[in-house]
């Protein structure tokens, strides 16, 4: 039986995972990803915790997070695409113009 | 009982969120309108939107002064308050709505953008910031704090042909999110070991079951301020202001330094003053033992180091900028700095100066970026402290504005941001805090170098090359007249703006 504090250790785990790689990647789609690891690990956190308080407001938060990280997403990849026109590539390393 | 719940009445529904709901309103007539207007050539499109969003701004900013500024209670479900501290930083966000919008009819003008869906993105952005600043609940906050992003990304990245805006743009978006994440997972943390995300209640839950040294609760502090310090750009997470003020357009870098900037305060102040502040929830019958004098111990020290590198990097490496629209971006973090003074002081006129400093910021900042605009020409036109040489003799008006807002800046004598410096700085004093004071006053001194270094080249180089300036429409000068006479009346007549914004800081209380 899993209790809370697996659940906290394990949400704790993926967030740090995905600062990790939000700032050692250099790839413009795998500092998404690591975005969305970072959320989902809150969400896995506020389901856990949720489940233990026996009440239903971390789920409804859960799905909140959920609609704005696809809003974000949306206007993110957009951007995104926008930039690679001009620059070609998705390697954030020439992402450069802007530099003192 | 789930603070989720919903129960409210209409009446009060329009009493505390009335400036909320009429921005809605105007934002979805604005694309019903766009539509209708599809007929029409773009320019004149642009133009009309762009005159219907200044005049519904208008008649908002005017419904929150006068009919919101009496209301103080908190409502649907507490999700959302109204009282003075809220209302008065609606008031400013909104008025750096009116003057970017303003700004925003000759910006695009002179860009050849005449696109509709830049007021409709502005109206949105305002929405966003007005609802992040009434919101007093961890979840809406972050609701909000995303509607406020989006829409600012978007108009961040507004100009498509060019890299510096789209770089710029993707840059905030990156850190914008990943400052999010952690203010997310904040959240998340109070929620668990308070089981509650509203402010007041975690502040009754953080008393009552004296949580103050819990290591959680501590942590889900840090992260919190860390997602908060992204959005006010406070060092260490300052990088990306340079990269983005620099790479948006002039006009919306001015509203992003100026509305972004009051509403992440505004929360900051919130969530450490409600949430965090044992000593406040004292007023709701919490004895104030010593045990209560806890959680100031931890943020303190944080907020001083934090404060004292903001000014400092802010300042130093504003030194070393030719671009002159990155060096504001650099001097928008120092300001950062000195406001952080008036959050470390903790006490009312603390709070006070802030909201003072964030008024007179906006006047100064966006009659700048209107300026810098115009003698732009188009985006990065003339942007260089080498294009600046000269131009004092070929446009002597627009040069004296900018030397105006530039010395406004500086912090000397009879401007607003003089007053504003001496009220953070002198409550900072009044606790004690001798040696940042001092230190922060250095590094303000050290800044009249890179402003005055501006009006120099402006006045006493020869021109290096011809820089030829866009137009300047009546709308853009009206805005910056505005912004230039307000820097200047709040310079010589302080006392009115101080003493409202002292009367605003006290409804901080009624979020309890």
């Amino acid at each position: 039986m899993a209790t809370l504090n697996y659940y906290i250790v394990l949400a704790s785990i993926l967030f740090g995972l995905g600062a990790i790689g939000f700032l050692t990647r250099r790839n413009a789609l795998i500092l998404f990803m690591s975005v969305e690891l970072m959320l989902n690990s809150v969400n896995l956190m506020l389901v856990a915790f949720s489940q233990f308080r026996a009440e239903m407001a971390g789920q409804v938060m859960v799905l909140f997070i959920y609609a704005v990280a696809a809003a974000e997403v949306a206007v993110g990849l957009a951007i995104l695409i926008v930039l690679f026109r001009h620059v070609k590539s998705v390697n954030i390393n020439k992402f450069n113009v802007l530099k003192w | 009982m789930s603070n989720l719940g919903f129960s409210f009445s209409l009446a009060q529904l329009w009493q505390v969120c009335g400036g909320q709901i009429l921005l809605i309103i105007a934002g979805l007539a604005l694309i019903i309108a766009d539509i209708l207007l599809l007929g029409r050539d773009k320019s004149s499109r642009t133009g009309i939107i762009g005159w219907i969003t200044i005049g519904s701004l208008v008649a908002i900013v005017l419904h929150v002064m006068f009919r919101q500024w009496n209301v103080e209670q908190t409502g649907i479900g507490g999700i959302f308050s109204a009282d003075r501290f809220t209302t008065f930083l609606c008031a400013v966000v909104i008025m750096s709505g009116i003057l970017a919008a303003l700004m925003s009819l000759g910006y695009l003008k002179n860009n050849k953008l005449p696109h509709s869906e830049y007021f409709i993105l502005l109206i949105f952005a305002v929405y966003g910031t007005v609802a992040f600043i009434q919101s007093v609940d961890l979840l809406m906050m972050f609701i909000t704090l995303e509607i406020m992003s989006i829409a600012v990304y978007a108009l961040a990245a507004f100009i498509k042909a060019c890299r510096q805006s789209q770089e710029g743009a993707f840059k905030y978006f990156m850190l914008g999110s990943f400052g999010s994440a952690f203010f997310l997972f904040g959240m998340a943390l109070l929620y668990g070991f308070t089981g509650t995300v509203n402010l007041s209640q975690i502040a009754k839950a953080i008393s009552v079951g004296g949580l103050f040294h819990q290591p959680a609760i501590l942590l889900a502090l840090a992260m919190l301020m860390i997602g908060l310090f992204f959005k006010m750009a406070m060092v260490p997470f300052h990088m990306w202001t340079p990269d983005v003020y620099e790479g948006s357009p002039s006009v919306v870098t001015g509203f992003m330094a100026t509305a972004v900037k009051a509403a992440a305060f505004g929360v900051f102040i919130k969530v450490l003053f409600v949430a965090f502040s044992p000593l406040l929830s004292t007023q709701s019958g919490f004895s104030a033992t010593a045990s209560l004098v806890g959680l100031e111990a931890y943020w303190k020290p944080v907020v001083w180091w934090a404060a004292l590198l903001t000014m400092f990097i802010g300042n130093l490496l504003a030194v070393s900028q030719k671009n002159v629209k990155r060096m504001l971006a650099y001097s928008s973090v120092a300001h950062a700095g000195y406001m952080a003074l008036g959050i470390l002081a903790a006490n009312a006129e603390g709070r006070a100066g802030i909201l003072f400093y964030l008024f007179s910021y906006t006047l100064m900042n966006l009659g700048a970026f209107g300026v810098l605009y115009i003698i732009d020409g188009v985006e990065r036109g003339a942007q260089t402290l080498g294009d600046y040489k000269g131009i004092g003799f070929k446009y002597p008006g627009l040069a004296f504005l900018m030397s105006l807002f530039l010395v406004a800046m500086a912090g000397l004598p009879p401007t607003a941001d003089f007053i504003a410096k001496f009220y953070v700085f002198s409550a900072a004093i009044k606790e004690g805090y001798m040696l940042l004071a001092a230190l922060g006053i250095m590094t303000s001194v050290f800044g009249l170098y890179y402003y005055l270094r501006v009006i120099w080249m402006m006045y006493m180089e020869e021109p290096e090359r011809d820089v030829r300036a866009g137009t300047l429409t009546a709308p853009t000068l009206v805005a910056i007249v505005v912004a230039a006479i307000g820097v200047i009346y709040l310079g010589i007549l302080p006392e009115g703006l101080a003493t409202i914004a002292s009367a605003a800081q006290a409804g901080l209380a009624v979020v309890f």
